[in-house]
Order: structure tokens, then sequence, then C-alpha cells
């Protein structure tokens, strides 16, 4: 579903991702892994289509199609999604017609029919309790005046919505307090199929209690050093990154 | 037929001497007149008219065009945006009773509108003292060519405690066909104690006439009175319009006033609003949405002379191409007036590298325990929240066309008759739809 072969990244000029593998199978659920600054937002963002960043090098495939040449629309039409760290306020637009524009754009791109009004609010209404969000929030503009938790469950209310084949979060744990994480981890679980991937982009293992991995790997600058099983992040959750940067370190 | 002349100015000293059939007035009309012949229009010179040169408006001279003639299809579309309201139609600043409503069926509503022209005794002292007390600056030569020279005009009184509730509709449509392409509509407005009125004006063309529109208006609200005011330009991109709205609040007044300014080639809107007594209350709204060369200027004065009164403004342009936008608001509190409470904020979208605002917000304040603030911003399109609305699936010129009609609709969404948001708001659309591009 998702390949990717020795991509090297670099933000004004400073090289950030240096020679990134990772191969990712319908069903899976990869951990990425890794301490602040070693690269894991710029792997999301520039899987995402973000600006800003040079792919100097390799190749990133989704579906079989080449993704680094694709508009991040076209990406998330051809059904990938990423579930933003830091959720973007929208003043003034809408968060429930917002949603239905995206929700009717990926459908037109596959060729279905667009949903009215009443079925797009009856999708919205089932999913929103997968993810115990207060009716409010969808009248209000996008994240606008949400609290951190409430961006976050946000978030996954249109990755429900949008139904992804692959879905990168990127950090979704972060600022989260174990009850919003709890509900934010079991919206993810009841959405995981035989079907769809993600890819868990976080800093802490505690997020993995509640989404079990069946994968981890350790990106430290910019590099993937270290690839297990869930026994790995309870191993980083004990020892930290230290010893295995260090470890990589001395292979060099 | 009209004879053609080379500029506005020697336009208008040829109407001052031609003799009008217009009634309204003498006492108002004859110093009117006599400023006009002594000619000079202000140039960019004048701190007030440093932003916006009237040099394509003093270059046009008003003549008669025949591109379009008017058609009741285009009135129909225009009484759209107020289908439940009081209609009444002025074509190319002349009343018409073909395309309005009948007045004479309002009055026993406490609603009255006469002609400015037929006015005698009480009511047409009562008219002249509204213009003469709601006035803040002296020597504004656009006052003048509407005093001196309108030919037509209404008076609308509401009486004491009466609830208005059918709101009045004003359309002024501009065609040029058969008359000078010039139209200067004046409107004087009294609302007694406790009363309320809703008013929309719309000013139109039909056709590409280049017109100059001078309209003036002229409010007083009594203790308690409530006006909402709203204007919706959309003229053609030949018009110059400059118009003048003066108002008075005395005592726990509310006036809330919405202009819209979306046409045009230039238009300078200039809202002074004079609180004479304790409590009241001033509410200003607006959104300038200009494209190609367009020049839209929007200027308040807000006189706080009394304690206790507040005033809160938000103005928001969206400007592309190469047009200009110019916001120049002044507060002023007075020393007496404590507690004063007065906001304002300016708000600004470029669109494009080669678009451009002025915004010039400025208290000036006398008394010692009040509380103000302004503000303005200047800015493109936030770029994170295009890429959140991509990542969702949708492209980035309908991303771009959102967040364009949110950053107008934070001020639309205001507008509390449903019909008319609806009308602004589709015209707002239609305008992004045109100038939004998917390189933005």
């Amino acid at each position: 579903m998702l390949s990717i072969k020795n991509l090297q990244v670099s933000v004004e000029e400073k090289p950030i991702l240096k020679g990134l593998n990772l191969e990712v199978k319908p069903g899976e659920i990869h951990a990425i892994m890794g301490p602040n600054g070693s690269g894991k937002s710029t792997l999301a963002h520039v899987l995402s289509g973000r600006e800003g960043y040079s792919v100097d090098s390799g190749s990133a495939h989704y579906k079989g199609l080449d993704l680094l040449d694709m508009a991040p629309e076209i990406r998330a039409r051809e059904g990938m999604f990423l579930a933003f760290q830091y959720p973007i306020e929208i003043p003034g637009v809408n968060n429930t017609s917002f949603l239905k524009k995206a929700l009717n754009e990926i459908r037109k791109h596959r060729g279905e029919e667009e949903l009215d009004a009443i079925d797009f609010l009856g999708l919205i209404k089932q999913q929103m309790k997968l993810v115990e969000m207060k009716a409010d929030l969808l009248k209000r503009p996008v994240n606008q005046g949400f609290s951190g938790g409430e961006k976050k469950r946000n978030e996954i209310l249109q990755m429900a919505v949008l139904n992804p084949t692959l879905a990168i979060l990127d950090e979704t744990d972060s600022g989260l307090d174990i009850d919003a994480l709890r509900i934010v981890a079991g919206g993810v679980n009841k959405l995981r199929s035989a079907d769809n991937a993600f890819v868990v982009i976080t800093h802490y293992q505690r997020l993995l209690d509640y989404i079990v991995p069946d994968f981890v790997h350790v990106l430290s600058d910019g590099q993937i050093i270290k690839s297990g099983t869930k026994e790995l992040a309870l191993e980083l959750e004990e020892r930290g990154y230290d010893w295995l940067i260090e470890k990589a370190e001395s292979q060099v | 037929m009209a004879q053609i002349r080379n500029n506005f100015s020697e336009w208008i000293n040829q109407q001052v001497g031609t003799t009008s059939t217009f009634a309204f007035s003498d006492a108002l009309r004859t110093p009117s007149l006599s400023r006009l012949a002594a000619g000079v229009f202000p140039t960019r010179k004048d701190e007030e008219w440093k932003y916006t040169p009237l040099s394509n408006l003093l270059d046009t001279s008003p003549a008669e065009d025949t591109s379009a003639a008017l058609d009741l299809e285009s009135i129909e579309g225009l009484k759209q945006a107020m289908p439940d309201a009081h209609t009444i139609v002025f074509v190319n600043g002349e009343y018409s009773a073909d395309y309005s409503d009948k007045l004479e069926h309002l009055g026993s509503s406490g609603l009255s509108i006469s002609h400015l022209s037929q006015l005698e005794g009480n009511a047409l002292q009562l008219a002249e003292d509204t213009i003469l007390e709601s006035t803040l600056t002296d020597d504004n030569i656009f006052q003048h060519i509407a005093l001196g020279l309108s030919q037509n005009g209404l008076f609308i009184e509401v009486e004491k405690n009466v609830e208005s509730e059918t709101p009045l509709h004003i359309i002024h449509v501009s065609t040029a066909h058969g008359v000078s392409a010039f139209t200067n509509p004046v409107n004087v407005i009294r609302l007694a104690e406790n009363s309320h009125l809703k008013i929309v004006e719309q000013y139109a063309s039909i056709g590409e006439a280049a017109v100059i529109t001078v309209p003036a208006g002229y409010i007083q609200l009594d203790d308690g009175a409530g006006l909402d005011y709203y204007r919706v330009s959309i003229e053609n991109a030949e018009t110059n319009h400059v118009c003048n709205t003066s108002v008075r609040v005395s005592g726990s007044g509310t006036f809330k006033s919405h202009q819209y300014l979306l046409g045009s080639k230039l238009t300078r809107s200039n809202l002074e609003v004079g609180f004479t007594g304790p409590g009241g209350e001033a509410v200003l709204r607006g959104v300038y949405l200009g494209d190609e060369n367009q020049h839209l200027d929007v200027r308040t004065y807000l006189d706080h002379a009394q304690p206790h009164c507040s005033s809160d403004q938000h103005f928001r342009g969206i400007l592309n191409g190469q047009a200009r936008g110019v916001f120049n608001g002044l507060v002023l509190v007075r020393e007496q007036a404590q507690k004063t409470d007065a906001q304002q904020s300016n708000k600004n979208l470029l669109l494009s590298r080669d678009a451009r605002v002025d915004t010039k917000p400025q208290l000036e304040i006398f008394a010692d325990d009040v509380k103000c603030a302004h503000g303005a911003t200047v800015g493109e399109l936030d770029s994170d929240a295009l890429f959140y609305l991509q990542s969702r699936g949708i492209d980035k010129k309908d991303a771009a066309l959102m967040l364009t009609r949110a950053f107008a609709a934070e001020v639309t969404q205001e507008i509390d008759i449903a019909s008319l948001q609806a009308y602004v708001q589709s015209k707002i659309a239609a305008s992004l739809d045109e100038i939004v591009t998917p390189n933005v």
C-alpha cells in the first residue's frame, strides 16, 4: 500500500530525512517513534503534500502511484488522511459544511454519488458517537475555540467520516489527557480493518497501550535505526532512545 | 440632447445656473448653490482625500447613454434581495411610481414616506432641522451637490413607539437612458422615541454608463429609537459613487449600519455619527470587495460627545488585481464623554501582489474613564488553512474560495434579514468565484 524507498528530504537546504525506507501493507498498524527532531513530523508532512519540503532523492509510492507527484487534495481523494499534530482553526468555515464538502469531493473522485444534507447528517451523527463529541462542535467554525482534546477528536471524526485507506496520525496523543487518549484510540481501533492501514507517529509509548501496533520503527536523525514488534515500544519506554542511538552511531 | 462637456466641475456649474423644479428647502439649497458656484473640488493634498484620487470622477461629464434601457426583469432581479419589503424604486435619481409600492398605503402603520419636494409647514421644518442637526462636517462639497442639485428624495418618518415590522427597500437604479448620467438622491429619516425601522438601500446599474452617484442621507434617532440601515452598492465598473450619511443619535437610540461595497470604479462612503445624549449605541459593519482598478474608500467619523455611549465598528476588505481599498475611521471621545465604549476593527485580505490597502483607524480621546480599542490587519490567505482544507480533498481554488467567503461571512453573518443575507453572500460569492484563481 505504501512503499517508501531511500527518501531524502531537506528543509531550507538542511537535510532532515536521510534515506528512509518503509513498507506498509493493508491491515497493518505501524508506529513510528523517535526523539524530538528526528524527522517524524517531516515524514508526515511530506507524505501529505505540504509545501516547503524538498525531496532530494528516493521515492514514495501509494497504491502504486507516485505519491510525491500528487497534489495534496488528490492524495486525500485517493484515500490518504493526515491527522494533524496541530489542527488548524478556520474562522468562518462551518465544521459540518467543510466535512460534507470534503467527503463529497472524495466520493466524486471515486465515481460515487454525492451525499445530500440529510444523508450526510445521518452519517456524521453515527460517527460522532465513536469519538464522543458534543453535537454543538459541528455547528462551530472548524476547530475554532475547540480545546486541545476537542481538536484531536475532530481529527478522528474527520477520519471516520472520510474513511481513508491509509491514515497517518501525527502525534495525535500530544496534549491529550488519558480519557481523551482512550477515546481517540478507541476511534482508530473501530476503524481498523483488513483493507486499511495506519501509520501512528508518536513520541511516547503510552498511545501504543491503546492502539496496538504490528510494527514499531525508531526514527533517529532522519533514518529508521531499528524496527521491531510492539515489544520494542515497551523497551523504549523503559530505556529511552539513547542506547539505540548510540548503538546506531557506533555501527556507522 | 444634452450637451457633452469636458468635465464634472463645468457640468456642475451649468447645473447651478439652470432653474430647478425641485422645491425642497430654499433655506438649504441657496447656500449650497453658492458654495457650488465657487467650485473647488478637493485634491490629494487635502488630508481627507490623501488616498483617494478624484481625477477620474472630475474628468467625467455626465452624459446620456443608450447602452441599456430599464426593463421589468432587471427590477424584479433587484427586488429579490428583499421580497417581503415595501419597495421604492428610483430610476436615474427619479422616483418611479410604476415600479414602487404605493406609499400612501403605509401611513396607517405609523410609518410615513413623503417626497421632500412636497413637504411644507412643520414637516418641512422637521426635515430641515434633521439635515442641519445631523451634519457634523462642514464644507463637504459632495453634500452641497446633494442639497443644491437634488431633484428627488424622501422624508421617512416613524411615529413614537411604532415598531415598523416590514423593512423598506429603496432601490436606486441607473441607466442614464435619455437623461444625464448623474444621480443624487437625498433621504431624510427621522425616528421618534422608541420607534424602530429597517431600511435597505440598494444601488445598481443597468448597462455600462459612466454614472456619477452622489447620494446624501440625514438620519435622526430620538430616545430609544432603533434604525437598522443597510446599504448594498453593486454598480457597474464605470460608476463613480460618493455618498455621505450623517446620523444623530439622541440618548439611548441605536443605529446599526451595514455597508456592502461590491461594485463601481470608485466609491467613497462617508458615514458620520454623533451622539447627542447619554446611552446611545452605534454598530457599524461593512465589506468592500474590489478587483482590477477599483478604488473603494470607507470613512467613518464617530463623535462621542456624550457619556455612556458605545460604538462598535468592524470593516473588512478583500482586494484583488490592482484594486485599492481605504479605511479611515476616526473616533473622537470628548472630555465629557466618560464611560465611552468604542471599538474599531479593520481587516483586509489582499489576493494579489498589486492590490493595496491604506488603513487608518484613529482614536482621539479626551476623557479619562473610557474603554477604547482599535486595530487593523492586512494579510494574505492563510497557507496553513489552505493546506488543511486541501489535505481533506478540497482543491486549492475551492479552498481559497471557502476561506475568502468565510472572511467576508464574519461580517455578513450579522445581517439579520435572511433574504438580504443570502443575497449579499451570493453576490460576494459570485465576485469571488471570478477573482479567486488556483494560484492564489
